[in-house]
């Protein structure tokens, strides 16, 4: 399988912002493997060529984006950044990759993969593991709700080699297979630390992917219902969050293995129990950080700054190290990261983004206008399906928008910009079920894990309990926007907000 | 920021091929007015990965399954069939929510809104994957 076409100009913008990433940077061969101290798994220890790879700009650009975004706001113990991370999904995929081995000695089937260190398929898998969140940019996953309907990123939707794929990971992917990158890491990777890889599988791992269909679990332990970041994400975002969440690492190692299945072979769980404590954690995450109303409400904030830039660039462009970004495409998503959007000495741009920057540096933020959710409704079960579709229309979204905004009185449109009027519709959470398979003992029928628990549905009921849309403003003109955006949702969604119920919420 | 105008949505293709399969049901089995039907994700999944393969139905193109890993699969119509769940279009039954029901709400939806966005073409089609649907999944 050769590596997936991608349209040249974006895979060219990438490359330019690798190479600007790169400017000015000297690598030195480490002399040396690393330990680091993390506060989540302890000690990690990596080999000289990872370090390498650790030491460079693409991986270092990663300490200066928080992992959950905006979330530090809500929670503040909440500042852990990509970088550690992804030094916890190496070691973690690692651990897969002992475990399954351990079980196949024990069970006496077939070897499993290379463990070789700087050339097997242990070296790919923790390379892939390291670099697979490369790829993400300004607050993380808050910005990838917005660029991941840009035009260049929309067209990989169409495409059957990376439909599967988020945006941040298909930035990755761009960004390991670019040229200076590819440049970089034979000269300082392969040949400085002679460590025998193929960026061409890490590359692919990294989309979840592998050509030999032997090794399909290896794709699964980078990506799937239990892959290695997940794992990760979900104990590391719980734990600075201070949640009590739990997923029992040592327990879910005991109950994973591979079986050959359609001509390949695949990850499998023994029991789906350790997968029921992945899918609780994520589900209390996501109700209680992920979509956390004050969160969301910091991500529409964010929006409202990125939309204002993208349509005043001569005004608002944020300066970046010679560059002026104004999020036109989503590579420019790339080149600010969170302390450099945020804290900047002087600020930047004109007076909506300074106001908007004193905003996030005050904690002055916008509230709560409207709750839209099966409690706040009269008629729910009537066209909400309109509503929930805003989510993946931003078109339309923003004509929403506009509309309640000129809908508003003139005193109260004389104080905002139509950007501060926001309305947050989020998605349904999910859980990757594609790849989740059961195989009960070694010599057992592999089926799919709605066969024993309806995962899906676990999900589904979850969002239809808590899953609520908001409407969002500055305080001083809160009162002015939820009025007039009743009306304005009734025309486009039909829904029929009960404003009482809602207020009861908002504090109006 | 607005981007370009989304054409019809994926959720609006399931749904209509849901509603349309509802009212072919209640003709052929005359007094059952309600569709309901055996099916976990996956399942769908090779459904309509079939129905698309056949090259008969550009409607179905919005579902673009992924050409990687041991079976093709659709991350829309996996996403199609909860934002219908969560609209209250279709609803599963318990206790192991394998049964999928095509609630009143869908035939609502298709007539009210979603057929002013079609053109007969794509009525066609939808028909004719809403048929090709019903002989493909175990109704109860």
């Amino acid at each position: 399988m050769d590596n997936p076409a991608v349209p040249p100009a974006l895979a060219e913008r990438v490359n330019t912002f690798v190479e600007w990433l790169f400017d000015g940077y000297k690598s030195n061969v480490p002399k040396r493997p690393k330990v680091f101290n993390d506060a989540l798994l302890g000690n990690l220890l990596f080999a000289c060529h990872e370090v390498a790879v650790i030491d460079c700009p693409v991986m270092q650009r990663l300490r200066r984006i928080k992992q959950t975004g905006l979330v530090y706001y809500v929670f503040p113990s909440a500042t852990h950044t990509r970088f550690e991370h992804s030094l916890g999904v190496g070691t973690l995929a690692e651990r897969c990759f002992n475990a399954i081995r351990d079980r196949a000695d024990v069970e006496s089937t077939s070897p499993v993969g290379d463990p070789d260190r700087t050339k097997g398929d242990l070296a790919h898998l923790r390379m892939a593991a390291l670099l697979h969140d490369v790829g993400h940019g300004l607050c993380s996953h808050a910005s990838e709700q917005i660029y991941e309907l840009l035009s260049d990123l929309r067209e990989f939707k169409k495409d059957p080699a990376f439909v599967k794929n988020n945006p941040g990971e298909i930035l990755s992917y761009l960004i390991v297979t670019s040229k200076k990158f590819r440049e970089w890491f034979d000269d300082a990777v392969v040949r400085g630390c002679q460590a025998r890889l193929s960026l061409d599988t890490i590359s692919k791992l990294i989309l979840g992917k592998h050509d030999e269909p032997d090794k399909w679990f290896l794709a699964n332990i980078i990506s799937s219902a239990y892959d290695a970041d997940k794992l990760d994400y979900i104990a590391r975002d719980s734990y600075y969050c201070g949640l009590a969440l739990t997923v029992d690492l040592p327990r879910f190692m005991s109950m994973i293995s591979i079986a050959k299945y359609k001509d390949g072979r695949v990850l499998v769980l023994r029991n789906y129990v350790p997968l029921e404590q992945i899918l609780f954690s994520k589900m209390t995450l996501t109700g209680s950080v992920y979509q956390h109303q004050k969160v969301k409400c910091l991500d529409s904030m964010l929006r409202s700054m990125v939309g204002h830039i993208y349509e005043n660039p001569m005004q608002a462009a944020v300066p970046v190290r010679g560059k002026t970004i104004s999020f036109a495409d989503p590579v420019e998503y790339l080149y600010t990261t969170d302390d450099e959007f945020f804290w900047q000495p002087n600020g930047f741009g004109d007076d909506y983004t300074r106001k908007m920057l004193n905003r996030f540096r005050h904690r002055d933020l916008f509230v709560r206008c409207l709750v839209i959710s099966r409690r706040t409704v009269d008629n729910w079960d009537e066209g909400r399906l309109r509503l929930i579709d805003l989510n993946q229309d931003t078109y339309k979204l923003a004509k929403v928008e506009e509309e309640i905004h000129k809908c508003l009185p003139s005193t109260a449109k004389a104080h905002c910009s139509k950007h501060d009027i926001r309305l947050s519709v989020p998605g349904t959470p999910r859980i990757k079920t594609d790849d989740a398979r059961i195989q009960t003992s070694k010599d057992a029928e592999v089926e799919n894990i709605e066969e024993y628990f309806p995962l899906e549905q676990w999900t589904d009921a979850y969002a239809h309990n808590k899953w609520r849309s908001f409407v969002y403003a500055p305080r001083e003109i809160a009162a002015a926007v939820r009025d007039a955006a009743m009306p304005v949702l009734k025309e486009y969604t039909g829904l029929k907000l009960d404003a009482s119920k809602s207020n009861q919420t908002c504090h109006l | 920021m607005a981007t370009t105008q989304q054409a019809l949505l994926p959720d609006h293709v399931l749904g209509a091929v849901l509603a349309l399969a509802e009212k072919q049901n209640e003709v052929t089995n005359q007094g059952c007015d309600r569709l309901a039907f055996r099916s976990h994700d996956f399942q769908l999944q090779e459904i309509f990965h079939d129905l698309r393969e056949t090259g008969k139905y550009p409607i179905l193109d919005s579902f673009v399954f992924s050409d990687s890993g041991p079976v093709p699969y659709s991350p829309a119509l996996n996403e199609s069939v909860s934002r219908l769940q969560l609209s209250g279009l279709i609803g599963r039954e318990n206790p192991d929510y394998e049964v999928i029901f095509v609630r009143s709400a869908a035939n609502r939806f298709f007539d009210d809104v979603l057929k002013k966005n079609l053109d007969p073409t794509e009525i066609n089609q939808l028909e004719k994957v809403a048929s090709e649907f019903l002989t493909r999944v175990k109704t109860v």
